[in-house]
């Protein structure tokens, strides 16, 4: 085999990576240091205006504060409902476990756009089967503006995140309770050890490792996540729930403003890799633990 | 053998592939937005176009009403796009003020085609001296109110705030006794910030509101009669309770289904609205009445304009087949073809004089009252950033002073502020 055989093998996926990867984000990145606008085309270099407008815009701020409240709170509400669903499907009752684990983990395979239309009928203040039920039960008198009032809204679209992540947080934690060693719970209860004891002793800290991979994968996916806010609330009411992906959109495409869109999709590229950077190295700590 | 047999294939393949092009002009002809019915006899109109000129093909692509500036830029920019496109009125300003749209009046028989039109609503499509679009589809915004509702409460159709709030008022009811309101009022678009300032511009029209100046150089919303205008929404939200709560998730269809249910007695609609109802709830009656007007100008309600939005007909300044693309907007904007919005339901009004005049005309409902209300309209400013100052600012600080996050007086004067600004190129 001649010495460049293997590099003309690679060739065509790696000019395919330049095109669809390595172009737009240097475009991006370009387009984030100049005043270009969809209206009024390039007008030139900007230094570093846009990224000193996005700082001094009130609106980001909101949106970063709202983008990591939905990462990070959906990210732990969905790791804490998919350990405790993980927890019961590792208890073996025979057949059940697998038609119960195929259910669990329906809301994964949805595709997020169909779950935020769900969502939102479900959520529907007239119509809506959740307003429904809680009027059945007496809890409120009248359906409830979930999606339509601006201190419910983010709330709502945090819940339907939840609902779609903790599916995958539920695979791994199982994976991660099936390799533990039954050893260790056998000689804990030699100890005389309780099951709370077990689970705070044995349990938790062997899957401590699979949870810092999935907080931080939770993270990063909902960081940049922009289907589900956009199809359940656009970032509405009153950007009550806008989050910065989507504030993306709403510069490029909304406002025209290429050069302010491109500037802020480069700073979340930024705090994504930070995290990635951090995921990689959890990951190595646990593959040399 | 079985090479050199697949090698002659491949170049014979080669060699089709690199035969000369048919000499068929082909029209990109994109259509956003439409009711089913409309999008039917457009695909049908265009098939008889075709018949008629083996010369011409139309492609013919449906996208989405609320996308129309986005598609429009990206497209454009990138220097490609339709031919042929229809869009709002308003675009005239801001597509054809760029040189994205193609001025009309340049082709010779356009003096000849104008006469089709009824005067002021081709006037909506000019920009500075240039004529960018032939109408199409013209829209009255008005108030309907359910008439099921109106009727069992024994009140008629308001006329002036007071009445309209106070219709709004008694409309408000706990139905099922549960001790909260389960029937509303009136319904707003909050969900939708182009289609929210769609509707509150009908209110400050009719009490005399100007958005800009005539010159088109100053903001004059935020005058004492724009802030009563919000001021109005803001306490029938707020003090009256009669403005459906989860108004600001809104969209079109949820809307129309409050108000074919029954949980709403009012709603700020067009032409379109007959349609829609008549698909969810066949037989729903609603009376379909002017905006009102501040009570000192009750003698004005049938005359004071409302907003009058309008559909046209507009070429690509970049199309490589002008005259066949002018052949096209004819053959779908002339008088005949304008019988269609006549003799069926397409969610807007006729736009061509003998349309309008004709028999059958005569016979629909709510036509005669459309029709006066679109003499008196008047459409949104014809300046380039029109669209964006109503979705992008009105819309979003009219919305927070209706639920109480600003003042209506703050509200306005922040819009008016960051719509100058935009109008000064400074943002």
């Amino acid at each position: 085999m001649k010495k460049s055989t293997p590099y003309l093998l690679l060739a065509p996926a790696l000019l395919f990576t330049v095109f669809v990867l390595v172009y737009p984000l240097f475009q991006n990145l370009m387009n984030s240091f100049r005043d270009v606008s969809l209206v009024m085309g390039d007008r030139g270099w900007a230094g570093v205006r846009n990224y000193s407008s996005i700082f001094i815009d009130s609106l980001f701020w909101l949106c970063f504060r709202n983008t990591v409240v939905y990462a990070v709170v959906g990210t732990l509400l969905a790791l804490l409902i998919g350990l405790g669903f993980a927890l019961l499907l590792n208890i073996k009752i025979g057949r059940f476990n697998h038609l119960a684990a195929a259910l669990y983990i329906l809301p994964w395979v949805i595709s997020p756009v169909v779950a935020g239309f769900a969502w939102k009928w479900l959520l529907n203040d007239n119509f809506g089967i959740l307003n429904h039920w809680l009027s059945s039960a007496g809890i409120v008198k009248e359906g409830l503006p979930w999606l339509g009032d601006p201190r419910t809204a983010l709330l709502c679209v945090i819940v339907a995140r939840v609902w779609q992540f903790y599916p995958f947080a539920m695979v791994m934690f199982l994976a991660g309770l099936q390799a533990i060693p039954l050893e260790q719970y056998e000689a804990a209860s030699v100890d005389g050890a309780s099951a709370v004891t077990r689970f705070f002793h044995i349990t938790l800290p062997n899957l401590r490792s699979v949870g810092s991979v999935l907080l931080l994968l939770g993270v990063i996916w909902s960081f940049n996540d922009f289907n589900m806010v956009f199809v359940m609330t656009r970032g509405g009411p009153i950007n009550a729930s806008m989050v910065l992906p989507v504030l993306v959109r709403e510069f490029s495409f909304v406002y025209f403003d290429l050069g302010k869109g491109s500037a802020l999709s480069v700073l979340i590229f930024a705090m994504l890799l930070c995290l990635s950077f951090l995921y990689l190295k959890v990951l190595s700590r646990r593959e040399s633990a | 053998m079985k090479n050199k047999i697949f090698i002659a294939f491949l170049l014979c393949l080669i060699l089709l592939s690199c035969g000369k092009k048919d000499d068929v002009v082909e029209i990109q002809d994109w259509n956003f937005g439409g009711m089913p019915k409309l999008m039917e006899w457009l695909r049908q109109r265009v098939n008889s176009f075709e018949k008629g000129r083996p010369g011409v093909r139309v492609v013919q692509s449906q996208k989405s009403w609320n996308m129309i500036r986005e598609l429009l830029y990206a497209d454009f920019s990138a220097g490609t796009g339709p031919d042929v496109v229809n869009v709002h009125a308003n675009y005239a300003a801001e597509f054809g003020g760029a040189g994205h749209f193609y001025p009309l009046n340049n082709f010779p028989d356009f003096e000849q085609v104008r006469k089709w039109y009824v005067p002021h609503l081709l006037e909506s499509t000019r920009y500075k001296q240039d004529y960018f679009g032939l109408p199409s589809s013209g829209i009255a915004f008005v108030l309907v109110c359910n008439k099921e509702l109106f009727d069992e409460e024994g009140i008629a159709p308001p006329k002036t705030w007071s009445q309209f709030r106070e219709a709004a008022r008694r409309l408000t009811k706990d139905t099922d006794g549960d001790g909260t309101a389960d029937q509303h009022g009136l319904v707003l678009l909050g969900g939708d910030r182009g289609g929210f300032a769609y509707r509150l511009a009908p209110f400050l029209y009719k009490a005399g509101v100007n958005i800009m100046s005539e010159d088109l150089t100053k903001i004059e919303f935020n005058s004492p009669v724009g802030i009563a205008t919000v001021k109005l929404f803001a306490d029938m939200y707020q003090v009256d309770h009669s403005i459906t709560p989860g108004f600001l998730a809104y969209t079109l269809s949820e809307m129309n289904d409050v108000f074919c249910s029954n949980k709403v007695a009012m709603s700020i609609e067009g032409p379109w609205f007959r349609g829609m109802v008549r698909e969810k709830s066949p037989g729903k009656e609603f009376y379909t009445v002017p905006v009102p007007v501040p009570d000192d100008m009750l003698d004005q309600y049938d005359t004071a304009p409302t907003l009058q939005d309008m559909v046209m007909y507009s070429i690509s300044a970049r199309s490589k087949h002008l005259n066949e693309a002018w052949e096209l907007v004819k053959y779908l904007r002339n008088e005949e073809a304008d019988m269609a919005w006549i003799q069926n339901d397409m969610g807007a009004i006729a736009t061509t004089t003998s349309a309008l005049s004709s028999p059958e005309a005569k016979s629909i409902r709510d036509l005669p009252m459309y029709i006066n209300e679109l003499n008196h309209a008047r459409p949104w400013p014809s300046h380039p950033n029109i669209i964006a100052i109503a979705n992008n600012v009105i819309a979003p600080y009219c919305q927070k002073a209706i639920v109480g996050e600003l003042s209506p007086k703050a509200a306005m004067d922040q819009a008016a502020e960051e719509a100058r600004r935009i109008i000064e190129g400074k943002k």
